[in-house]
This record gives C-alpha cells, sequence and structure tokens, in this order.
C-alpha cells in the first residue's frame, strides 16, 4: 500500500472556505465525515451502490464515496448541514417532517439533498422524473412512497431564497 | 386524544438535518481503527497465523487472534473467535489500528496457515450420515426435528375426498440495512462503555459481559439512532471482539463493517424448503394439513430455534382445522449464518401453505377469495382442547385448539382488502389479454403473533419543570417505537405530546427491556408505559390532595393542570407541581409479563395484488396493491402506513427478485452488493393501499396489537398466486424472477 501523501487544499463545503491537509486517498466522504465532522452524508458502500453518502456539488447531485477530495477542486459542496436547522427546517426538510418520508433516517439526508438538486433545475417536475432523479438512493426501510409523496409536496413551494 | 392521531415522527427533525447521531457518526479521542480478518474457506482448522510482519508495522496498536483469546462464549455453537472457521466470511483475527488504512494492510498481513476441510453447503448434503459435522453436536439442531401435533392428520387424511402435495422453495437473502454495522468500545479502568448498532443494549450487555466474563454492572451499552435493523443486529460478537482489542490497546476501539461485510457476515433469511400435504372435502373444507419444513441456518444457530418454529405457525393456526401436523428440520450447512430477519419464518410457511392454497381452490374450482372466506380461522379459535393449565399465559404460537383470540379481524382483512381491489367483478369480467402483457390478480392471507413479548418495564418520572420523562431500556429499530410510547405517556397523563420528553436504548439509565422483536414494542412496552403512567397519575393526585388539603376524588387532570373540582379555577399546573416536588421526584417504575390467560392475542391481515407480466421478457409488474390489516387499534396512523408500505416494498426483493448467491465450488457469496442482491428501489414501487379494520383488542394498550413484521408476510404469495392468474404457471420457488419465470413458461 502507497505511504500517505498529504497536500493543503481549500475545501468550499455550504459556502465556508476549508484550509485542510488531505491524504490523496481520501474521498469527499471521507473528508466531509472525519476532517469537517460532517456526518450528515452516509456511508453506506463506498461504492457508489446505495447513494447514502448523497451530497450537491456545484448544483448535480453525487456520490461523495465516488469522488476523491483531490477532485473536487473549486466546485461548491453543499451537505445537509447547509439546509436548514431543527428550528429552522428547509422547505424540503419540513415537506419530509409533515409527510413522514423516513423511517430510521440513515438515507434521509441524500433524498432531501437529491430532491433539492432536482427542483433547482426543474421546478415542476412530473412523478416519474421524481423517481427518476432519486433512484440513486436506497432506502431499506422502503419508506419510498413517503418519500415520493415528500418530495411532490415540495413542487411550487420553494421561493429563490431556499434555492441555491 | 394524541392517542390514534398521525403525530410526527419524534427524532425526524434531527434526522432530516443530518444532527441525529449514529454509531458510526461518533468519535472519541484517541480512537483506533479496527479491520477484521475473515476466512477464505468455509470450513477450515487454523493451524496457526504468523503476525510478525503485523506487528512491525507502524500505527499497529493491539491484535486478537483464535489463539490469544480469552475463552468466554457468544452463544453456545459461538466462541469469540474460534480455531476452526465454518463459513467464508468467518472472522478469523482483528487489529486496531491508527487509521482504517493501516489496519486494512495489517490483516493482510496476517499469515494464517488453514487446513482446509470437506465442506457442505446444501441442507440435504448436510443431513447424510456421512456429512462433514460443523459442530460436534451434528448438523441437525438438537438431533430431531420439533414436532407439532394437533388432532391426527392420518385420520385428516382418511376422511378427505382429496389430498394435494408440493414442494416450495425460498433463497436465504439478506436484509442489509443501509447503515453497516458499526461499535465502539471505550475503557475506563475496568468499566466498559460499548456504542453499538443494535436492537436491544440490555440484551447485549448481557451477552457481551458474558462472553468477557465481566460483572454487568460493569458494562454499559448505548444504542446510538439504528440505521435499520429488521430484526437483524442483535448479535454481539463484532462487541466482543471490538472490547477486547481496546482494552489491549488502552484507547477507544471503532470497527465499521464494509457493505460485502455486511451482507457475509450480517445475518441473511433461512433458506427453506417446505413440503405440504393437504386433505380437502370435494366442497372445499380443510380436514388436515401437513407440513415439513427444512431450514437452512448456516454456520451457526443464532434464533434459528425461533425461526423454524415460527415457520410452522400458518399451517398451524391460519385456517380451520382439526388435523394438523408439522416437522421442523433446522440445519447446519457452511453458509453464512442466518438470523433474524424480519417475521422469522412467517413469509416462508405463509409463502408455502397460501400458494398451496391457491392450488386447491384452483384445482377444486372454487375462487380463492371463497376458499379462505370458507376456510380461515375466526375469533373462537382452533377446534379441540385447551392443555395450557387456566393459570398460564396463552402462547402467542400455540398449537392445542379449544382457545379464543382476544380479538380476530381476519374475515374484516379479507372483506375490506376483496372490496377495495374490485375482487368480484375483476374475477367475473373474464381478462384474456392479447398482448404479450398479462394481467392477473391474486392475494393471501396471514396470522402472527400480536405483540405480548418478554417482561417489559417502564419508568416514568414528573420533571422539575413540568415535562414528564419516560424512560425505557426499549430500543427505537427506527420503526417509531418512541414516538408511540410518547404518545401513550402523554395520553395517559392528559398532557401535551410534547411535554414528554424520552430516554431509551442506554443501560446505565434505563431498567432492563427486552429486545425490541417479534413486533412486540407497542404491545408489550407499551402496556407497561402505560401502567406507569397511570400510576404517575394517581401519585400526582395524591400529591396535590395533600398539598390543598382535599380529597383525590375532588380532583381532575387535563390538558397539563390537575383542576379542583371541574368546574373550579383553583389548579395547579404540570410545572408548579414539578417545582414543588423537585427535591423528591415523583416517579414510577411498572414491569408486566404482557400476555393473556384466557385469549391468544394475534395479528392478522390479507394482501391482493393485481399484476402485468410479460410473456417475452419474464418481467413481473405490481400495478395495484392493496393491504388490509387486523393490528388492533393504529395508534399513529401515518406511521402505521409507512410501516405497512415499507414492510411491503422491502418485500418485494424476497418475492421477485433478491437471492443470495452461494458459489458451490469455493461456498462464497458471489454477490454481495446491493446492485447484484437487487433490492428494490424507489423505480420498483407499485401503488400500495393500506387499510386498517375496525378492530379493539381488549388486551393491548388502547386495543392496539402488533403490526411492524406483518406486511412482510402476505407479499410473496399474493404476487405468485396473481402470476398464475396473469399466465397459468406455479412458481414454487423463490425469487419469481424473470428468469424463472420465462423457464418456466418455456416448460409448459
Amino acid at each position: 500500500m502507497n505511504r500517505p501523501v498529504y497536500t493543503p487544499i481549500s475545501l468550499d463545503v455550504n459556502g465556508r472556505n476549508y484550509r485542510i491537509r488531505v491524504d490523496h486517498r481520501w474521498t469527499l466522504l471521507r473528508v466531509l465525515r472525519d476532517s469537517l465532522d460532517l456526518t450528515g452524508a452516509k456511508r453506506g458502500c463506498d461504492r457508489g451502490e446505495c447513494g447514502a453518502c448523497t451530497v450537491i456539488v456545484d448544483g448535480k447531485s453525487v456520490y461523495a464515496c465516488q469522488i476523491l477530495v483531490m477532485q473536487v477542486g473549486k466546485r461548491k459542496v453543499c451537505t445537509i448541514e447547509g439546509m436548514g436547522t431543527v428550528s429552522n427546517l428547509h422547505p424540503i426538510q419540513r415537506a419530509f417532517l409533515e409527510n413522514d418520508g423516513a423511517q430510521c433516517g440513515y438515507c434521509s439526508p441524500a433524498f432531501i439533498l437529491a430532491t433539492k438538486a432536482l427542483l433547482d433545475i426543474n421546478v415542476d417536475p412530473s412523478e416519474h422524473q421524481i423517481k427518476r432523479a432519486l433512484s440513486g438512493i436506497i432506502c431499506r426501510c422502503a419508506a419510498y412512497s413517503r418519500i415520493i409523496e415528500s418530495a411532490k409536496e415540495c413542487i411550487g413551494t420553494l421561493d429563490e431564497k431556499s434555492k441555491n | 386524544m394524541v392517542i390514534g392521531k398521525s403525530v410526527q415522527r419524534r427524532d425526524l427533525p434531527e434526522k432530516l438535518t443530518g444532527n441525529a447521531k449514529y454509531t458510526a457518526d461518533i468519535k472519541l479521542p484517541g480512537m483506533l481503527y479496527g479491520k477484521i480478518l475473515r476466512s477464505v474457506y468455509p470450513f477450515a482448522h487454523i493451524n496457526s497465523i504468523n503476525s510478525s510482519k503485523t506487528l512491525k508495522l507502524q500505527g499497529v496498536v493491539s491484535m486478537l487472534t483464535p489463539f490469544d483469546v480469552p475463552t468466554g462464549y457468544i452463544a453456545l455453537d459461538m466462541p469469540i473467535l474460534d480455531t476452526t472457521v465454518r463459513f467464508v466470511g468467518d472472522e478469523v483475527a482483528a487489529v486496531a489500528a491508527t487509521d482504517e488504512y493501516i489496519a486494512q494492510q495489517a490483516i493482510e498481513l496476517l499469515d494464517v496457515n488453514y487446513s482446509p476441510l470437506p465442506f457442505v453447503l446444501n441442507v440435504e448434503d448436510a443431513l447424510k450420515s456421512n456429512a462433514p459435522k460443523i459442530h460436534e453436536t451434528g448438523n441437525l439442531i438438537g438431533s430431531e426435528p420439533i414436532v407439532l401435533i394437533r388432532g391426527d392428520v392420518e385420520e385428516g387424511f382418511r376422511n378427505c375426498d382429496h389430498i394435494f402435495e408440493e414442494t416450495f422453495t425460498t433463497p436465504a437473502h439478506s436484509g442489509s440495512a443501509l447503515e453497516p454495522r458499526a461499535v465502539i468500545a471505550m475503557w475506563e479502568d475496568d468499566f466498559l462503555t460499548i456504542w453499538k448498532c443494535s436492537r436491544g443494549v440490555h440484551s447485549d450487555r448481557k451477552a457481551i459481559s458474558s462472553a468477557l466474563c465481566i460483572d454487568p454492572n460493569k458494562v454499559r451499552v448505548i444504542g446510538p439512532h439504528l440505521g435499520g435493523g429488521f430484526g437483524n443486529k442483535d448479535e454481539s460478537r463484532l462487541a466482543a471482539i471490538v472490547a477486547i482489542l481496546a482494552y489491549r490497546a488502552g484507547r477507544p476501539v471503532k470497527i465499521e463493517l464494509s457493505r460485502e461485510e455486511e451482507f457475509i457476515a450480517g445475518r441473511c433469511r433461512h433458506s427453506t424448503s417446505t413440503h405440504i400435504k393437504m386433505g380437502v372435502s370435494s366442497a372445499g373444507i380443510i380436514s388436515a394439513i401437513q407440513v415439513e419444513t427444512i431450514m437452512n441456518t448456516g454456520a451457526y444457530l443464532a434464533s434459528g430455534p425461533g425461526v423454524i418454529r415460527r415457520a410452522g405457525q400458518a399451517a398451524l393456526y391460519l385456517y380451520r382445522c382439526p388435523n394438523v401436523r408439522y416437522d421442523g428440520y433446522l440445519v447446519y450447512t457452511n453458509r453464512p449464518s442466518a438470523g433474524s430477519y424480519r417475521a422469522l419464518g412467517a413469509p416462508q410457511g405463509h409463502f408455502a401453505l397460501e400458494v398451496m392454497a391457491d392450488k386447491i381452490a384452483h384445482s377444486l374450482k372454487i375462487d380463492p377469495l371463497d376458499f379462505r372466506l370458507m376456510n380461515h380461522v375466526d375469533a373462537t379459535g382452533q377446534p379441540g382442547i385447551r392443555v395450557t393449565p387456566p393459570s398460564e399465559i396463552i402462547d402467542t404460537q400455540p398449537v392445542e385448539g379449544g382457545i379464543p383470540f382476544s380479538s380476530n379481524g381476519l374475515r374484516q382483512c379479507l372483506d375490506l382488502g376483496s372490496t377495495a381491489i374490485h375482487w368480484r367483478n375483476i374475477k367475473a369480467s373474464n381478462y384474456s389479454d392479447t398482448s404479450v402483457k398479462k394481467t392477473g390478480i391474486g392475494m393471501s392471507m396471514f396470522i402472527y403473533r400480536g405483540g405480548p413479548g418478554g417482561k417489559a418495564q417502564a419508568r416514568v418520572k414528573l420533571n422539575h419543570d413540568g415535562t414528564v420523562q419516560l424512560i425505557t431500556g426499549l430500543m427505537d429499530v427506527g420503526e417509531g417505537a418512541t414516538t408511540v410510547l410518547c404518545q401513550i405517556t402523554a395520553n395517559e397523563l392528559s398532557i401535551p405530546y410534547d411535554a414528554v420528553r424520552a430516554t431509551f436504548a442506554d443501560t446505565y439509565y434505563t431498567p432492563n427491556a427486552p429486545v425490541t422483536a417479534g413486533s412486540s414494542a407497542t404491545f408489550s412496552t407499551g402496556l407497561a408505559v402505560q401502567r406507569a403512567a397511570g400510576l404517575l397519575k394517581n401519585s400526582i393526585i395524591s400529591f396535590v390532595a395533600s398539598n390543598l388539603d382535599v380529597l383525590p376524588s375532588d380532583l381532575e387532570m387535563k390538558d397539563g393542570y390537575v383542576y379542583r373540582g371541574s368546574s373550579s379555577n383553583t389548579k395547579l399546573s404540570f410545572s408548579d407541581i414539578g417545582y414543588l416536588t423537585r427535591e423528591t421526584p415523583l416517579e414510577i417504575n411498572a414491569s408486566l409479563m404482557p400476555g393473556s390467560k384466557d385469549f391468544i392475542i394475534n395479528s392478522f391481515g390479507a394482501h391482493f395484488a393485481r399484476v402485468e407480466v410479460d410473456v417475452t421478457t419474464g418481467q413481473v409488474e405490481i400495478i395495484q396493491y392493496i393491504a388490509a390489516h387486523d393490528s388492533g387499534q393504529i395508534l399513529n396512523p401515518s406511521l402505521a402506513v409507512n410501516q405497512v408500505e415499507g414492510g411491503i416494498s422491502q418485500m418485494l426483493g424476497f418475492t421477485l427478485t433478491e437471492e443470495m448467491i452461494i458459489d458451490d465450488l469455493t461456498g462464497g457469496i458471489v454477490n454481495p452488493r446491493y446492485l447484484e442482491h437487487k433490492s428494490p428501489t424507489i423505480l420498483d414501487i407499485p401503488p400500495i393501499e393500506v387499510i386498517f379494520a375496525d378492530v379493539l383488542d381488549p388486551e393491548g394498550p388502547f386495543g392496539a396489537k402488533a403490526l411492524g413484521e406483518l406486511p412482510s408476510i402476505g407479499v410473496a404469495p399474493a404476487i405468485v398466486n396473481a402470476i398464475h392468474d396473469a399466465i397459468g404457471i406455479w412458481v414454487h420457488d423463490l425469487p419469481a424472477s424473470p428468469n424463472r419465470i420465462l423457464e418456466l413458461l418455456d416448460n409448459i
């Protein structure tokens, strides 16, 4: 196994600039969770199958486990910690709360971010477009029906402020 | 009344904002990372492990091998580590290092000298007299099958007009919760704290302290939020290994399993082969049911005895029948260990019985719905004579007849579900389509334990700020037990739901509790919570009575206040009372053994599916799904609907796609990944309509019965019966994958 090579980088996460030293082998997911303590992105498979690590990079929902942190460069990363807070939920989070769009919650940050990435580019998606946009994330509790309802409820509720 | 209301899931805001901490999210100062070395052989003796290269690696801090492991046992057939490994993926050794790259390199540098042994993967081979013995006790667990008998099946077969026989099989498949198992262990002197993915912190504490031979009072187990369990995550071998690594390192250690390890070392559903024989009159009345199930438990027993028992319950109790016999064989093989997975054995048993029911109905030209209406068990229970002494609690999985149910809404489920899907109209419409896509309709019904579990305990306490603390040792496995138990507390004390605070799943702060299993949390812990909250109400009233110098009967509790007489303005709020009692807070512990001495407590349901089968591809699409459930009164409709939809959606995998494939030559799992195991995605989900029967169970808290596991039971038979209705073939072996359907169509 290669010896670690550490390089100082700067990373834009949730509008904040982080200056950190990273090992070249580290994925964005690992850096978010271990270096920045942003544990909302979950590790489910580390191989781009389950989608629990979904974050938004420059407006697109991506698997954080499939990007080396060295590849991120100046792109803007948005994680669940950049959305609402418990006392001030983002409208998408509120829709998931009101429609019970979760059970164990392990996939919830991923579904919320993927919903946001969709609605940011398509204000009025069809149910099929919603399903396609969310199909890269697995919910093993299979609360899919509630997740679809939650995402549908967000249509038309996002003002400009709630976007990017 | 907050009971029966869809109050929001309690921990959801934390989960939706990423604030909720799951085990893997926790990081301790100085924490090391561990990795497990797993067997590459399905059966082998380990002669030696040369660790010299590992120990030279910079960053390696502690190690555990079967040659230096303490002597304790995790279970009767499982030491903490063993010099014999019994499946590909069995734990061999473990290392803790300063980061996971070093830990990974460290286990790869371990030089293990194995003597591979002849191995056996399937039950037929394992039961042969010359088969390699996986454990000294022999491959057939208990050396004989479990045999459960009511009446006389031979008599039943003599007195019938038709005998039907068939064999059905179901494969192993994995629950593979999205959160891989993780454990953190930390020692402070001789006190051990464990954070782990758990479905019962108290039972984990017992298992860990017993394996490590330490005083349970020196062990604290904390269950952070659980990222899905589905009956899994009840074992503690990983926790014991991590605890020893941490002890030797003198630092905290964390191990997180990879997704592959989760498939391999997490526990799958038992694969089964079920032979079923039924005797029926020409009019369609069942007189005898005989079922033999052979179940593959893999390398370790785990919860196998419970699973093989429960696989027989459909045969014993779903249809009214005087003569029944069930033989269950539980067999060791060198496959990955099976274990607890949602409804333990019931989906396998119901698949065989409920497809058989349709085959019989079809053969006798009776509508499958009518066949069930004629034969289903009703409120009076089974024919026969009670054997259980009057002073004893009735088992939730009885064999004997002569005992009524506390409530039985099965008939209501059949009526509500068949009406919702327009069963009679569709059946009468003589649909025969000419396109490549054929439509069909099918149904199933099911029975399951109604909620009594182990001894349940709860503590409630009036806090000094007027809120009420609910304290139980129960683990909320993501299903929402916390929410419902807080509703029960609030309702009993007539306070707002938000005025209840919850402390769960930490052995340090909570009274003993059973594992979250058998769909028992709402019923069993719910009863204890209801009792504790009721007693707290009395003690608050007594306190106020003596404080105001009035009789308790003059006081009334409502809306977070205690009033003197209903029309009086004299009142004390819960915060007033909390403040007055701050020196000696009012606190109640309640414990009880849930169950009834007079009734069987069971839940029921009926599922209906409309499918479309593409005869050119073998693809099955579910176009409509109706689920009618009797789980007594529904305490939180929104959570209950989510639970039913989720259970059905999850089990579409068992029915149509999922299978753990083992390579015959190596014994290894071929597909330990979501994409190849084929777990359902959001694109696979049909429209599901959930209907709850109007049943008030006299034994349950506010009339409630079990729900969590039931939705998973009826899915496979309803869909397989609908496939037959569409294309005229019977699927006897799950999953009903496109390949299998095409193969069966080719053989017509």
